[in-house]
């Protein structure tokens, strides 16, 4: 058999061109990846990490275990065309074999093997692989109409808004509609004039060949195959430069990520393989409050991506954000959506003037003394009954504490952080780390979560352990330090991003709450829950904007109909007092007015 | 028989809307919230910007209403209101030929700007606080001494988003100068600083005391907000604010900060308004029908305004809308019932 025929041209030169571009994409990202990046990469290469970035691989490049975990029929949807798709490849090749023996057989006869050998069922009287190809057809057919379902009906499927994809996008999309049902048609036609088949394209075929004359199904037998490979061949030219690019580009991705490869606040190579594995899915549009709450559009994390993946990413869509890390919490794809964002703010860095920064030599207005150091920061400055209510518990306990900044100190340098300004940011850090040196603390307390993330994450603090007062007070409940009257008021918690998302620290706030009271959770809660509006990260909304999502939060919080609502931020706080009906306090606030009074 | 009209509110609007239309024939009567007439201006110390005792005011105002044996009822809240009457809480209504809204401003509650410790440090206290103080005549901090250096902060409460508050509150800017002078009368040794954003001298011999507070008693004015205070452990407070003028961030200690807190709208208006079907301001206060000639009106006739229901307002220029209001109210009666 030559296994040629002019129709299979489309097919050729698109599988050619798709997997010429795709591997000069990925060679030259590798190319590009920095020395530590590519260190790491051979350290972990012949390592259980490998094996488990192959079962990784399985679990979300074929089966989309994450997606049906965000809903069940979206899950099915990606599950049967990307394993059905799979499949129908590898039990095709391994019909071929069966059949003609192990050898070399050039792609297009795998693929359009019913065309070259159509007799091969009849010729040894085994349909099982009839049968079986037509089920996986039938498989991944499902998975075409339960798409085409969605682009009408997304809401059935779990989402209450899909992306706007741009016109190579669709393109793609249509041809890939189009590819299977094509396929069903042609194998059909040519059962139809062979008289074999499985029970789909047989019996497809027996049908057609009973209601359409046999010289009009000849004629339509060629056709029928030239329409089937041309969709594959366009499908295929438009694929790296679609959103579909995705299909190839997470597999890499996988076995990086196990290889402990992390995009960082400076852009790297490495970023390529995660703008490239999004596939445009839009689960992130529904979480985004910027989208639900103020009607935004065009910010969100798919379209972010989309954006910076064809350098037309503006310097509004990377900074209107709030980074709230709602977005990233469903990602299936499991892309670091906030920190590409951020990076992508570095690069309008503002490298700060030399002398701006030259009265950091020789402040210092700290107070006090002892191994436990505590740094409210700027927003705790604002809101003085969180730091009166620290200083409180601290004397009912009897540590002796270094205040850092009591009296104005140097900011954390997070909020430049978020705006890109990364030189100047790391003129803060240094600052701080030195005086913390300094003090020789080995405790550092913050009130404030966004403070207590630049410090776990871009300070090097070994040595000192740092936490946030939450899990101060935590601790010194469960060590019977601190001994706090019970009563039966009723709390809701509201978990701030940076703390909870951003560090995990659920736990420890509602240990709090649940021995001084009892606690009702608002509908939004832990990895789910919202933010106040407030955050630093975006600066684009204005301040009404952040009152309407706050808003639309509190009415969540206010539904407990709680005596109290508490939170551990202060940022969060601001934000909720201005629009709750309830009184709103800090859990520092709560613990300080229910220290048990010995007498 | 005479026609009746419901006042809401028995503080300055009130009583001289009342007045007004006594003597125009027509029976007012009043409702207040509160178990005294005078309103805010009751409690108040002296008067911008002549000094004027505010007793000097209010006093004649409600011996006047008594005189005129106008009826009112106290300790009365009124819930809905509309053309042909009120309800009150209790449920009973009071009807007449027209409704005078004269429910006046709530004083910002100064909490709300927790970085400036007002509720939390001692010696931090507002405007009214002052007043107050100036009334019992012992302006002293919390351990009895005298206050040798005080800061005044302009705009708490006013010009604000962060606490909702867009809009600005008038009376403030001359009442930051008045308490100024108060206080270097006082304690001429003092040293007074006045953090302002703009200063808005709007009224007749305002300007004039704005220069004589600098010029005569040397007060400082520093162009910039404080950004925060803190308490120091003599209880004094320390202060962040920037100069921008000079562009320069400054760090200053005082005995004593006094927040000059503005005029919001009443969270109440918000009912009232749903039950006469009228519609509010963005910033929750009443909206008359325009700023011109239906200033003391508003689209659903038998309703009318007083006072600083509709906008902050000075004592001034409430008494005089106060008449524009019995005018306007004299006026739709006549017309409605001489049929």
């Amino acid at each position: 058999m030559t296994f040629f025929a002019p129709f299979t041209i489309p097919f050729i030169v698109g599988s050619i061109v798709m997997f010429a571009i795709i591997a000069t994409k990925w060679i030259t990202w590798i190319i590009q990846l920095p020395k530590v990046d590519r260190r790491l990469m051979r350290h972990n290469l012949l390592t259980r990490k490998t094996l488990y970035a192959i079962w990784e691989v399985i679990r979300e490049s074929l089966l989309h275990v994450r997606i049906f975990r965000v809903n069940p029929l979206l899950g099915f949807m990606h599950m049967s065309l990307a394993f059905g798709w799979f499949l129908l490849i590898v039990v095709g090749w391994i019909e071929t074999t069966v059949y003609l023996g192990w050898q070399m057989i050039p792609l297009q006869g795998h693929v359009f093997f019913k065309y070259f050998a159509p007799l091969n069922g009849i010729d040894t009287h085994i349909h099982l692989f009839d049968h079986l190809m037509d089920a996986l057809l039938l498989f991944v057919l499902i998975g075409v109409a339960l798409a085409w379902f969605k682009r009408f009906r997304a809401r059935a499927m779990g989402m209450r808004r899909t992306t706007r994809h741009r016109l190579l996008d669709r393109v793609a999309l249509t041809a890939l509609w189009f590819i299977f049902p094509a396929r069903l048609i042609a194998e059909s036609i040519t059962s139809a004039i062979y008289g074999n088949g499985g029970f789909l394209t047989g019996g497809i075929g027996g049908w057609l060949n009973n209601i359409i004359h046999h010289d009009i199904l000849v004629a339509l037998y060629e056709p029928s195959w030239w329409i089937y490979s041309s969709l594959l061949g366009a499908f295929f030219i438009a694929l790296p430069f679609s959103r579909y690019m995705h299909i190839f580009t997470e597999i890499p991705l996988i076995f990086l990520r196990q290889w402990q490869l992390r995009p960082t606040s400076e852009r790297k190579s490495y970023d390529n393989f995660e703008i490239a594995a999004c596939s445009r899915c839009g689960i992130c549009i529904d979480p985004c409050q910027l989208q639900s709450d103020l009607g935004i559009n065009d910010t969100q994390s798919v379209y972010y991506l989309r954006d910076r993946r064809y350098n037309m990413l503006t310097l509004k869509v990377a900074n209107n954000c709030l980074m709230c890390g709602r977005c990233e919490a469903v990602c299936p794809v499991g892309i670091n959506l906030s920190t590409l964002r951020l990076n992508s703010r570095a690069k309008r860095r503002n490298i700060p003037h030399e002398g701006r920064y030259k009265y950091f030599a020789g402040i210092d207005r700290s107070n006090g003394s002892g191994k436990i150091g505590y740094f409210a920061g700027c927003m705790t400055t604002l809101t003085p009954s969180v730091q009166r209510s620290m200083e409180k518990i601290f004397e009912a306990v009897g540590d002796e504490v270094w205040y850092a900044d009591k009296d104005g100190g140097v900011c954390c340098g997070r909020p430049l952080m978020l705006s890109g300004e990364t030189d100047a940011a790391r003129k803060m850090v240094v600052y701080n780390t030195d005086l913390f040196r300094r003090y020789e603390i080995t405790t550092l307390i913050t009130s404030c979560p966004i403070c207590l993330r630049v410090f776990k994450e871009s300070y090097r603090l070994d040595g000192i352990e740092v936490l946030h007062h939450s899990q101060y007070i935590d601790r010194l409940i469960a060590d019977g330090r601190l001994m706090l009257d019970a009563s039966s008021e009723v709390f809701t918690y509201h978990d701030p991003c940076e703390l909870g998302r951003g560090l995990g620290i659920y736990d420890e706030p509602r240990n709090i709450l649940t021995t001084l009271g009892s606690l009702r959770e608002p509908w939004h809660n832990r990895d789910n829950a919202l933010c106040c509006g407030s955050s630093l990260a975006n600066t684009i909304i204005d301040d009404q904007q952040q009152r309407r999502i706050a808003e639309r939060m509190t009415t969540e919080l206010d539904a407990t109909k709680c005596h109290t609502i508490v939170t551990a931020c202060p940022l969060c706080n601001k934000a909720i007092s201005r629009t709750a009906h309830h009184p709103t306090q800090d859990i520092a606030e709560v613990v300080a007015r229910n220290i048990h009074q010995n007498c | 028989m005479a026609h009746r009209v419901v006042i809401v509110g028995g503080g300055a609007a009130g009583i001289q809307t009342a007045l007004e239309l006594k003597s125009r024939g027509i029976e007012p009567i009043i409702v207040e919230r509160d178990i005294e007439l005078g309103g805010k201006a009751r409690g108040w110390h002296k008067l911008f910007p002549l000094f004027t005792p505010a007793k000097d005011i209010i006093d004649p105002l409600i011996a006047r209403l008594r005189e005129e044996r106008i009826r009112c009822f106290y300790g009365q809240e009124v819930t809905e209101i509309a053309s042909d009457g009120v309800v009150l809480r209790s449920g009973e209504r009071i009807p007449g030929d027209a409704v005078v809204v004269a429910t006046g401003f709530t004083l910002f509650d100064a909490h709300r700007k927790q970085e400036y410790g007002y509720g939390l440090y001692d010696n931090v206290i507002t405007s009214v606080d002052l007043e107050r103080m100036m009334n019992s005549g012992r302006v002293v901090l919390t351990d009895g001494s005298e206050p040798r250096r005080i800061a005044f902060l302009h705009c708490v409460g006013s010009r604000d988003e962060k606490v909702d508050q867009k809009h600005c509150s008038k009376v403030c800017c001359i009442t930051g100068v008045k308490q100024a002078i108060e206080i270097k009368q006082m304690f001429p040794d003092a040293d007074v600083f006045n953090f302002y954003m703009d200063i808005r001298m709007y009224g007749p011999g305002y300007e004039e005391l704005y220069r004589s507070a600098q010029q005569d008693y040397n007060i400082h004015f520093i162009r910039g907000r404080i950004s925060e205070a803190a308490e120091t452990i003599n209880k004094r407070i320390q202060i962040k604010a920037e100069d921008t003028l000079t562009g320069r961030p400054l760090r200053m200690t005082v005995d004593m900060l006094v927040l000059l807190v503005g005029m919001s709208a009443n969270y109440e208006n918000k009912n009232l308004a749903q039950s006469a079907g009228i519609p509010l301001a963005p910033n929750g206060y009443f909206r008359t029908q325009d700023s011109f000639l239906g200033s003391v009106t508003c689209e659903r006739e038998g309703i009318f305004f007083a006072g600083a229901a509709t906008a902050p307002k000075s004592l001034a220029d409430t008494l005089a809308e106060a008449s524009l209001t019995a005018s306007a109210v004299c006026n739709y009666i006549k017309v409605k019932y001489t049929k």
